[in-house]
């Protein structure tokens, strides 16, 4: 074994030496770095943030373009910057970010090397011409279908084989995620059984593969359609399979983000699930039954019968939903549980008021948790039911829902993981700690306030992606309640709220890793690494008997919620 | 020699076997989704009935 020091840290050549495994160990966590890999994480979360900033630049202007006093953009321009969006934001932002994380949880945490770095490369590569190509075709107005492109919208081809690209990139990533954990696993780099961390990360690659081979079963027939060389693209079965695209991505978000909450219980308390058995269960349902919800999207339409609908929606009998159920209790129940055996032992709730607020990771990971749990999670269930659905299909009230799950839950959860990356991946300290403590919470409320705001205005029955809801100039007009109007400011507010806070992220993340001073070990970490919470000195009654009582919390609201809105349909529908 | 018995290598449990066969919950996520959703989709939509003419054309006008 060899010992290079450069700079201020120091690389040491593996003992396999023929495999050319160059790493660093890392002074604060000990874990064996890849240097290739290291580089290729961080390629990838650079363009991540790039794509985010693309996708909120356009996202503010469509905030105020919503707003009718202002009103801001040309219908053109409007749904030309709703396409703009959608891709940046659900498609390039998330997916760079998580394969910088599958990179990550498949190397570092398993102290083992990069499979094919070049090959990392390439799909890198692939994944940035997508971006460029598909971003560029949009903006010279000739893809302003939206990120749907339902068929017969017709966007120029170069669109969807950027698309393509992206999606074949993003797919080798996946490959060589597997790639390294078999490598892993034939030199014995962890124990018996991958981490909770990356078995979650396992989850988002496996629905990965499958959302990936839904889009290319799609997009390369209708990309041959845009070049002329089929005749025709069947609209419901264009639906159909794109969805399978379209909603099942974002379940490759909700597993990385849940298995990110994991990895932030660990960090900043020391804490680990309470029963990892029941985790990893509750990971597997994901596997076999969360791209069922794709269904969602086709609840009204005729062509497909209900038996179809209602086992699909319901993630085959609401197995998936199960799992989040379990997600739901047993992360939380990790911090409690690891706050209690460091002696926060009084009444329910001093593990809550003793955490580590102070922590912009932790509080990021407790905001995107409360925000996914009761905006995001209780609408999906309640809006993805065929009777309850017909009260918001295609409202704003959609959107809305979404902006709880993948933007108060998934986007929050990367920004939040982030601050330790920036030291951790990119040996920088953080500049601007202060800003970094209350970002969250700011990008919470405003997100609170512009996801509440849209699923109130669509239960009011403002249409989604629509120019202009007021109809004005039309020959058709509708008066919506009075009320839309102090909804549609709040969203307004809330919009901008949210957009400063995302600005202030991504200058604080740029700012550190261009002008951060350097780690040069332990004593700069500005972030708690816990160490492993002690063994609990005595057992009694639940273990975390705070979580018990926030759940069932929970399961009121939702339970309230619930009931509103089958009161809601039958005030709708009135029935003799 | 050595008379003790051998002791035998630790067992892994079949539900860990198949919890960490990633390439088999690769397959069954893929089969169920593919059954299930794709494929029991495809067949209600390929089995739909075809616009009749007169309406087609009317359509099309």
């Amino acid at each position: 074994m060899s010992n290079i020091i450069h700079g201020d840290i120091e690389y040491t050549e593996s003992p396999q030496e023929q495999t050319g495994f160059l790493h660093r160990v890392c002074d604060i966590t000990g874990f064996k770095v890849d240097l290739s890999s290291e580089k290729l994480i961080r390629a990838n979360a650079v363009a991540a943030v790039v794509s985010l900033l693309l996708a909120v630049t356009a996202a503010i202007l469509l905030v105020f373009t919503r707003y009718q006093p202002i009103h801001l953009l040309s219908a053109e321009w409007y749904y030309r910057l709703v396409t703009f969006h959608g891709l940046n934001a659900l498609i390039f932002w998330i997916i760079f970010f998580e394969i910088a994380g599958l990179y990550f949880g498949s190397t570092v945490i398993l102290n083992t090397r990069f499979c094919a770095p070049r090959l990392g490369w390439i799909s890198f590569g692939l994944m940035v011409l997508g971006l460029i190509i598909s971003n560029y075709i949009i903006l010279i107005g000739q893809a302003d279908v939206m990120l749907t492109s339902y068929t017969p919208l017709k966007a120029h081809p170069l669109y969807y084989l950027g698309i393509i690209l992206f999606a074949v990139g993003a797919l080798l990533g996946v490959v060589l995620f597997f790639g390294n954990l078999m490598i892993a696993r034939r030199e014995n780099t962890y124990g018996d059984s991958l981490p909770l961390f990356t078995y979650g990360l396992m989850t988002a690659a496996i629905i990965a593969v499958i959302t990936l081979a839904s889009g290319a079963l799609i997009y390369i027939p209708t990309f041959l359609w845009s070049l002329g060389l089929i005749d025709n693209i069947d609209p419901a079965m264009y639906k159909l399979i794109w969805w399978g695209l379209g909603h099942s991505s974002q379940q490759i978000n909700v597993a990385a983000m849940v298995s990110i909450w994991y990895m932030v219980s660990f960090l900043s308390v020391g804490g680990t699930s309470i029963n990892e058995k029941v985790s990893r269960t509750a990971f597997v349902l994901y596997i076999l039954f969360i791209c069922l919800a794709s269904a969602h999207h086709l609840l009204t339409d005729p062509g497909v019968s209900s038996a179809w609908k209602v086992w699909n929606t319901s993630y085959a009998m609401y197995l998936a939903v199960l799992a989040s159920m379990i997600h739901a209790f047993a992360v939380p129940s990790s911090y409690e549980s690891a706050q209690r055996r460091w002696g926060y032992n009084k009444g329910l709730f001093e593990w809550l008021s003793k955490a580590p607020w102070s922590n912009p990771a932790f509080s990021s990971t407790i905001l995107a948790i409360i925000g996914f749990g009761f905006i995001g999670g209780t609408t999906g269930v309640i809006f993805g039911m065929e009777q309850t659905n017909i009260i918001v299909h295609n409202t704003i009230a959609i959107p809305g829902h979404f902006k709880g799950t993948v933007v108060i839950g998934t986007t929050l959860t990367f920004m939040g993981i982030t601050y330790y990356l920036i030291p951790l991946i990119f040996r920088r300290k953080i500049i601007g700690m202060g800003w970094a403590r209350w970002q969250p919470w700011l990008f919470f409320i405003g997100l609170a306030l512009l996801s509440i705001s849209m699923i109130v205005l669509g239960q009011l029955g403002v249409p989604r992606r629509h120019w202009d809801s007021t109809f004005s100039g039309g020959p058709f007009t509708y008066n919506f309640n009075p009320a839309v109007d102090f909804f549609w400011t709040l969203m307004m507010l809330g919009g901008s709220i949210a957009f400063i806070s995302v600005i202030i992220w991504i200058v604080i993340v740029v700012v550190s890793v261009l002008w951060g001073p350097k780690m040069t070990g332990p004593k700069d970490m500005q972030l708690t690494i816990s160490p492993l919470a002690p063994p609990a000195k005595s057992h009694k009654g639940f273990e975390a008997p705070g979580t018990l009582v926030l759940t069932f919390v929970f399961l009121l609201v939702f339970l309230a919620l619930f009931f509103l809105n089958w009161k809601w349909l039958a005030a709708t529908w009135y029935v003799k | 020699m050595d008379t003790k018995p051998k002791k035998s290598p630790e067992r892994v449990p079949f539900y860990r076997m198949i919890m960490d066969d990633f390439m088999l919950l690769l397959f069954l996520g893929t089969t169920i989704y593919v059954i299930f959703y794709l494929l029991w989709g495809v067949m209600e939509l390929s089995n739909l009935p075809a616009i009749p003419d007169e309406i087609k054309k009317s359509l099309l006008k």
